[in-house]
């Protein structure tokens, strides 16, 4: 909204006088978690497509399909944030290379680019019988997807699945990269002690993993119900053990940065402890209290072998809480890392807004149209295995 | 036709495909080549060449011969905010509590306290002070309590060696002139407020009528006219000097020359060029 | 290769020479010309106009305020002081605006004593400082002002009397003698008159009753305003309203004259007292003067003035019975001791 600011006030201290409008609002926290779903979902379609972890099968093109639905709206809350979207194709014609901001055209396209090859070669077949078959507009577009060849012979099939293979392969690190740099926009920035770190990228990457792994597990689960079809009990035991891996892992890592910035006490570790006591405590709370539930809820499904109903409504609630305790983690870095004065002698304290264009109903309709695209893009190719009959 | 004959004619059409593509390929590939040869490259190596001794066309200016600097003597501040008010109107800097180009912090120490009292015109009780967020004054809350130490602080950009702001803007709107002026180009920028982030100094602000962000010229428009930077026009105490490194006469050499002086935050790396007297270890 | 793969290849190359033509197309000219950054910024941004226009601008039409600036302590570059026109006045812009001054101030220059006199307009003026805030800005007494700068503490030193009362801001070190009206009275007439106030306040003027003042010598814009104050009804006092009522203003200036120039009489106090009365004086001497003679006729000279008067005199301001925009505040904070030592030293000291 033009001429809306201080949406901060100061909660302590000294702040710059500047710092009270707040530059990133909550639309740069859904930012990195969006991309973070991505990151998660595709690797969970890798472990299939590359690794040949059958167990996977089940999800993996509708990860495939999950990824590039919400990869969509990556950009969406950043052109929402811009002060001039119109202009964002700036950083495109003259990209600034020193600028981690000026590659994120570049990633974010090369990925999306990779997404749409790697489901145009896994569902190419699909494509090509549905062109025969389909009538209408529809029609035209499945004819034009097709790029006027139905070559589906096992030949060319098979080169297919190559392609497909080594564009997973290639699509794994740039999933890492995607979000790896997300962490480093915010590492690299010198300026802000709370972001400020080199763990930032991994700590990103791992968290986004974790949150993907959640959503790809509800996502599946509701989609089974509405489908009317079991869940397949071996995708989600191993779904638990991937996300129970990479949730300790992240879990470690998150841990011994804290501790180490609280054993250097460089100065201003007053403000930082002041800052996880005040204006995120309850972001803090939730995002370790959940994870550390989740992670206890996750051992007991794998120690104790549970199966069947009780394995989904667990696996379910982990997802929803990988999912709630993620979110809160972007929040406590974007919105914390802002909260912390540069003066490191105050705090600022953030009041999102409701209704503008950077307001938390923006930032719920931006979440929820990926969802919608989803269940558009399943309507259109489905990424099920056909009902043996 | 045998199976054999039939593979050798997939083989021979492949064959053919095959050199189709790469021609095609090498087609495409030299279009792009040519188009970003003659687009950038050629550009850019022509710039390179005409840049050294080109300039742009400012009247009777020439960046070349100069190299600006700032300099800003705390002991000497009497906190009157007159510069504050003076950049805002000079350059139409949002007229609130919350974005200015330049401001003042005071620095109290009571007795007995090891910590410093910080505040700067945008505080509650100063603004309550001024009755106005279009005018700014201290208010005399101190007036009453046992002071040991207090004195005031002029803060400004930096205009840094290394502008962390230049360093982290995508697209090129903020860049750092020949004569050590660090410049936003508002028809460019596209208000991502990176730059916003990652000023260690906190200068920058962000202008939501424009949808852009704006900083400290050192009043660019002003300087090349042969003026003195708002601010430094209006400072009543010389707490602000400011001039041309390049010219041994000017203010800012002979501050230079007859001072010890230090700079802000200076293991960001930034190398600021605004360099304080009289400052304390309290000054962030 | 299969079709669709050739296919996919040339669409990618086809989109790639389209970027890259769009890249050509849509990049500004002057881009890349001095460095990664649209040249022509650095001249569009060197191109706006200065707000404030220093004071060579300001002192082609109000010579007069910039001469009288040039000489006051307002500019005193050898110690690092400019207060210029515009740190008041606030940035010229475009005043003056065209109704104002038909002739723009380069024009002005050249035609030199030529030009015509500015029209008088009222848009486009500068805003003129109107009360004390403007010089509170930098005088107020602040903990964290160096000392160098000239502060004080407001209610002491003026109460709530506005600064421009006493200061020229052009040229702020008070002139006690463009201050003050001295009245033109004639002594002799009088003298004549001065045997009515002869019952109380003495024949020379030497009061014969403590708690009232004596007159001798004191100044005679003071009196002027006191026996103005007194007949307009502004300072209430039961006895000297009546009095003053009957008087004309010729009167009053010829009784303020007489009783200006009859020769005095220390009234004289307790010597103690008036020790530590001095050691408290400080802040009067402002304006009463260290000795008791104050500087400006307006202003009443206490030296030699009777105890009992000035004690009772500074309890009516403490009490409200009299106003006065510096008195008052500056009353409020003496103590009974503090007045009783005062107003024992002032009486002591001498009034010649």
């Amino acid at each position: 909204m033009i001429g809306t600011m201080a949406q901060a006030a100061p909660y302590v201290g000294y702040v710059y006088p500047n710092e009270t409008d707040i530059p990133w609002s909550v639309l740069i926290v859904i930012y990195p978690y969006i991309t973070g779903l991505v990151a998660g979902a595709f690797i969970v379609s890798s472990l299939y497509h590359v690794f040949g972890m059958a167990q996977y099968k089940p999800v993996a093109r509708f990860a495939l399909l999950t990824a590039v639905s919400f990869m969509f709206f990556v950009p969406t809350p950043l052109l929402l944030h811009l002060g001039n979207p119109q202009r964002a194709f700036n950083a495109v014609l003259t990209p600034h290379w020193t600028s981690a901001m000026a590659a994120f055209s570049y990633v974010a396209g090369f990925y999306i680019c990779l997404l749409l090859l790697e489901i145009w070669f896994a569902f190419r077949a699909d494509i090509v019988a549905l062109s025969k078959t389909t009538r209408g507009p529809l029609g035209t577009v499945y004819r034009l997807m097709t790029l006027g060849s139905d070559d589906v012979s096992p030949r060319a099939l098979a080169l297919d699945h190559k392609f497909a293979t080594v564009l997973a392969m290639i699509g794994i690190p740039a999933a890492g990269g995607l979000h790896g740099y997300v962490g480093f926009l915010f590492g690299s920035v010198k300026a802000r002690e709370w972001w400020s770190s080199d763990l930032m990228p991994i700590i990103f990457l791992l968290s986004a993993i974790v949150s993907g792994i959640g959503l790809l597990i509800v996502l599946y689960v509701v989609y089974s119900r509405i489908r009317k079809v079991p869940v397949d009990q071996d995708c989600m035991k191993g779904l638990a053990r991937t996300m129970w891996a990479f949730l300790l892992v992240v879990l470690v890592i998150e841990g011994l940065e804290l501790l180490e910035m609280f054993y250097k006490r460089l100065e201003g570790i007053d403000m930082v402890q002041r800052l996880i006591e005040g204006p995120i405590r309850y972001g803090m709370l939730i995002q370790w209290g959940g994870s550390l539930i989740v992670l206890a809820l996750l051992t007991v499904l794998i120690v104790f072998r549970v199966e069947g109903k009780a394995l989904v409504r667990g696996l379910v609630i982990s997802g929803v809480g990988m999912m709630i305790a993620v979110l809160a983690m972007r929040w406590n870095v974007v919105i914390g890392g802002q909260e912390l004065s540069k003066t490191m002698k105050g705090l600022l304290v953030y009041y999102p807004e409701i209704l503008s264009h950077e307001g938390l109903v923006a930032v719920a309709i931006v979440f929820t149209c990926p969802f919608v695209v989803l269940w558009l893009i399943t309507r259109f190719l489905s990424p099920w295995e056909p009902e043996p009959s | 036709m045998t199976q054999e004959d039939k593979k050798i004619e997939v083989k021979g059409s492949n064959l053919v495909r095959r050199n189709f593509f790469l021609r095609m390929l090498g087609i495409g590939t030299a279009c792009a080549g040519t188009w970003v040869g003659s687009g950038n490259l050629i550009a850019r190596a022509q710039s390179a060449e005409t840049a050294a001794a080109a300039a742009p066309k400012i009247p009777d200016y020439d960046w070349n011969k100069h190299k600006w600097a700032f300099g800003v003597d705390a002991t000497r501040c009497i906190g009157c905010l007159r510069c504050v008010e003076a950049c805002k109107a000079e350059n139409g800097v949002t007229q609130d509590a919350h974005h200015f180009r330049t401001w003042v912090e005071r620095y109290v120490y009571l007795e007995g306290d090891e910590r410093a009292h910080v505040d700067s015109q945008s505080d509650a009780q100063n603004i309550a002070a001024s009755g106005s967020e279009k005018e700014f004054r201290f208010d005399n809350r101190y007036k009453d309590a046992k002071i040991e130490k207090a004195f005031f602080v002029p803060k400004l950009c930096n205009h840094c060696t290394h502008p962390a702001c230049v360093q982290v803007c995508p697209t090129g709107a903020t860049y750092q002139t020949k004569d050590g002026v660090v410049l936003i180009d508002h028809s460019y920028c596209i208000g991502c407020q990176y730059c916003v982030q990652a000023c260690p100094y906190g200068v920058r602000e962000f202008n939501h009528v424009l949808g852009v962000t704006d900083k400290c010229t050192w009043c660019y428009h002003r300087i090349t006219k042969g003026l003195q930077p708002a601010c430094v026009e209006v400072c009543p105490v010389e707490a602000r000097v400011f001039g041309d490194r390049n010219d041994p006469q000017s203010p800012i050499s002979a501050f230079l020359r007859n001072n010890r002086v230090s700079v802000l935050k200076p293991e960001t790396g930034n190398a600021p060029n605004v360099f304080y007297v009289g400052i304390d270890k309290e000054v962030c | 290769m299969p079709k669709h793969i050739a296919r996919l290849l040339l669409l990618v190359v086809v989109l790639a020479t389209a970027a890259l033509t769009a890249k050509h197309y849509f990049t500004d000219k002057s881009y890349y010309a001095y460095g990664h950054y649209r040249g022509d910024s650095v001249a569009e941004i060197a191109s706006d106009e200065p707000r404030f226009r220093g004071n060579e601008y300001c002192k082609t039409c109000h010579a007069k305020q910039y001469d009288s600036w040039l000489e006051s302590t307002h500019n005193q570059p050898v110690i690092g002081k400019h207060v210029k026109c515009e740190v008041c006045h606030g940035p010229v812009g475009q005043h003056p605006s065209a109704a104002q001054a038909p002739l723009s101030v380069d024009e002005r220059i050249a035609m030199g004593s030529k030009a015509p006199v500015a029209a008088v307009a009222t848009d486009g003026k500068l805003p003129l400082p109107k009360d004390r805030t403007k010089c509170i800005q930098c005088h107020e007494a602040m903990p964290g002002r160096p000392a160098a700068q000239r502060q004080v503490v407001l209610a002491a030193h003026a109460g709530t009397e506005q600064c421009t009362a006493c200061h020229d801001p052009h040229s702020p070190k008070i002139n006690f003698a463009i201050l003050a009206k001295a009245p033109h009275g004639d002594a002799a007439a009088g003298k004549v008159l001065a045997a009515t106030c002869a019952a109380c306040h003495g024949a020379a003027g030497a009061s014969v009753n403590p708690a009232w003042p004596n007159l001798a010598g004191q100044h005679a814009g003071y009196l002027v305003n006191a026996l103005q104050a007194f007949k307009s009804g502004t300072r209430p006092n039961a006895m000297m309203s009546g009095m003053a009522a009957g008087l004309s203003d010729a009167d009053i200036n010829n009784v303020a004259a007489y009783f200006s120039q009859a020769s005095c009489k220390t009234a004289g106090a307790d010597p103690a007292k008036a020790l530590l009365g001095k050691t408290k004086a400080a802040s009067c001497a402002l304006c009463h003067g260290a000795n008791g003679v104050s500087p400006s006729t307006a202003w009443p000279s206490l030296a030699g003035q009777n105890p009992d008067y000035l004690s009772d005199t500074l309890k009516s301001f403490q009490d409200g019975t009299r106003n006065h925009p510096v008195m008052t505040s500056i009353a409020k904070t003496l103590s009974a001791d503090d007045v009783a030592q005062l107003t024992a030293y002032y009486a002591s000291t001498s009034c010649k």
